[in-house]
């Protein structure tokens, strides 16, 4: 890769997040002036609290697409460990702690099995998360028989849901620790900056002796473990486990990476993107619910998915219609 | 022999399964019943068609779920106003193409992939779909149900019209240069360029086309029912997908036939009844189906590593 070329794949990016943060900072301006009670302390820890699931996953879709992979199925494996924690603690009457360590274990047995099917057998990981993506999702219909609600946790359990520590909701703190362990990954270690490298070019990182297989593993098998802290996050906030439980958050948390810069085709992004992407996500969805107008038509999560769609669209075209105009031109436009 | 190998193995499959529901749920094969349950797969059945092409020319759509619903409220909304079906069916084809001429810009054009292009464009449409019809259901006037004809003659049509629709696409893949461009485009689409081959405009075709079959297909479900459900589509990419990957069709590109995929979607529609009619309970209906998906993956995934080696 040439300077030149690496300086402007640089500005590029650069644009795209200082635009990203534009985005960003005019959401939140014409949300102070339009949206009922959207500066409030209390709406801003909930918002940190409704986006700490689609967070956490955006953050483990992070790295799966740096490799120039995905994974379709971490919305239905939220829904299965939540199922599968319901089952521990209510079926077998286990208590909460083993239950959840064992459903995070769970977790990351069914990201490990998504793993091994994408290295192991060299299968396209688009179709291996689509089948896990159906798989996971029915075994939760199977075991709930499609209807069944689990309520009634332990109220310690459910007290996590309200928690806060130092003003900042629990799930602030386990975001913030993951956006730390994604971070530090992704930018600071050996290991996880192969992750760019394998989606830059993994003929090319083979031949730099990575043990290309095995690093791609290890993003999916993240992702299983996060989706299943993402699932005891969700059951604690809204007090049940059911089969239906993250339908949609794969393409929530994909919309918050694509957002935040990372390619899609894998090779380049960064952690503090895709945060600024689940922000960006996260505020869109909060302040359009709270708009007079909105409110009283009653139409704000569907107002707000759709404007994520277009958002995703947008910030997908962008790169490539500026790529376009550069072309056009024949230099680049700085 | 070999060259069909994974047609004729999901063909056997098929047939194995009939036989086992033949031996131990004879009344599956009731005339009408049966002839009800093939109906009901005509819609998925010309989403498939589609699919096929789009998964030969090495792309994914999976916004076609979003495109069926969208077009069955354009026809169904003209249907109700009580316009004639031609009219209906001329909008909704219309409003497929416009969608999937959208995602075949953004594929084809600006280079994007498939898979993020058509996932933001299904969340779009289904979530216009809902903003504008907010879950209501439309109803439909009396003569729109199987064309105004009686419900064994209708269900008849449709089944003949769907596979001769089958029949007549795979003739033309086949045989004619531009379905051969699909699969030179799917199997290397520089190699094509070089032949002189458009891949730009063989893949952005083969997106309007399966915008144009999503609209069909939205009519065919229309005319089955006295009204329109506006989340009929949901999921139904999923099908679609399944029978082509199941029936054979390469994900990689350039490789897959459209009789495959037609078993394909056949052995995945008599799974949910086999298991009602074999008492397994009918909520490891997705389970299953997943499965199926992975195991033929897998299958695929080894065969092509013992070709290599």
């Amino acid at each position: 890769m040439s300077s030149q070329n690496s300086r402007s794949i640089k500005s590029l990016l650069l644009r795209h997040e200082v635009l990203l943060v534009l985005v960003l900072v005019l959401e939140i301006f014409y949300f102070l002036n339009n949206a009922r009670n959207f500066g409030t302390p209390d709406n801003l820890s909930n918002i940190v609290r409704h986006s700490a699931e689609i967070g956490l996953l955006a953050l483990a879709m992070m790295p799966v697409i740096l490799t120039g992979g995905i994974d379709l199925s971490v919305g239905s494996l939220l829904g299965l460990c939540a199922v599968l924690f319901g089952v521990m603690t209510h079926d077998w009457h286990w208590a909460t702690l083993p239950a959840a360590f064992v459903t995070i274990l769970l977790g990351g047995l069914a990201g490990a099995f998504n793993a091994t099917l994408i290295t192991a057998l060299r299968l396209p990981p688009l179709i291996v998360t689509l089948g896990t993506y159906s798989l996971f999702r029915g075994l939760a219909e199977a075991i709930t028989q499609g209807t069944k609600t689990y309520r009634s946790f332990d109220p310690g359990f459910l007290g996590l849901g309200e928690f806060r520590f130092l003003g900042l909701p629990l799930q602030g703190w386990v975001l913030g620790f993951a956006a730390l362990f994604f971070g530090i990954l992704v930018h600071l270690t050996v290991f996880g900056r192969s992750f760019r490298a394998i989606g830059y070019s993994p003929e090319g990182t083979r031949y730099a002796g990575i043990p290309v297989l095995r690093r791609t593993a290890m993003p999916y098998i993240l992702a299983g473990l996060t989706a299943a802290v993402a699932a005891l996050l969700f059951t604690a906030r809204l007090q049940q486990a059911r089969a239906d439980a993250g339908t949609g958050y794969e393409l929530a948390a994909i919309t918050a990476v694509v957002l935040g810069g990372t390619s899609i085709f894998g090779g380049s992004g960064t952690v503090y993107g895709t945060l600024t992407g689940i922000a960006a996500i996260a505020i869109l969805s909060n302040g359009i619910s709270r708009v007079p107008a909105v409110l009283k038509a009653g139409i704000g999560g569907e107002l707000a998915s759709l404007l994520t769609g277009a958002l995703l669209l947008l910030a997908l075209a962008a790169p490539a219609l500026v790529r376009l105009l550069q072309s056009a031109r024949k230099q680049p436009t700085t | 022999m070999n060259r069909y190998f994974r047609e004729l193995s999901v063909t056997g499959a098929l047939v194995l399964l009939l036989a086992v529901l033949a031996i131990w749920a004879p009344h599956f094969y009731q005339p009408q019943p049966l002839l009800s349950r093939f109906t009901a797969q005509t819609p998925a059945l010309i989403l498939t068609i589609g699919m096929t092409l789009v998964m030969i020319v090495r792309q994914i759509d999976i916004s076609v779920g979003a495109q069926f619903g969208v077009c069955a409220v354009v026809a169904g909304l003209i249907s109700a106003s009580g316009a004639p079906l031609i009219v209906a069916l001329a909008a909704a084809l219309a409003a497929g193409a416009i969608m999937g001429a959208l995602n075949g810009v953004l594929i084809a054009w600006m280079g994007l992939p498939s898979i993020v292009v058509s996932l933001a464009t299904m969340v779009t449409w289904a979530e216009l779909l809902r903003l504008f019809q907010q879950g209501k259901f439309i109803n439909l006037p009396a003569n729109v149900q199987w064309f105004g004809l009686s419900q064994s003659a209708g269900q008849q049509g449709l089944i003949f019209g769907s596979v001769l629709l089958l029949a007549g696409v795979s003739w033309l893949l086949k045989n004619r240069s531009g379905g051969r461009h699909i699969y030179a485009v799917g199997s290397d689409a520089e190699a094509a360029r070089l032949a002189g081959i458009n891949p730009k405009l063989t893949t952005f075709t083969v997106f309007v086309i399966m915008g144009t079959l999503a609209g069909l297909a939205a009519v065919l479900n229309m005319v089955q029912s006295p009204q329109v459900d506006p989340k009929c589509g949901v999921a139904l990419e999923l099908r679609a997908i399944a029978a082509a990957v199941v029936g054979g069709v390469a994900v990689s590109g350039g490789r897959g036939r459209l009789w495959g995929s037609f078993a394909g979607l056949l052995l995945l529609a008599t799974i949910n009844p086999a298991l009602t009619f074999l008492h397994v309970e009918a909520y490891w209906e997705k389970a299953i189906q997943g499965l199926v998906i992975l195991l033929a993956v897998i299958a695929d995934g080894l065969r092509s590593r013992r070709q290599t080696s």
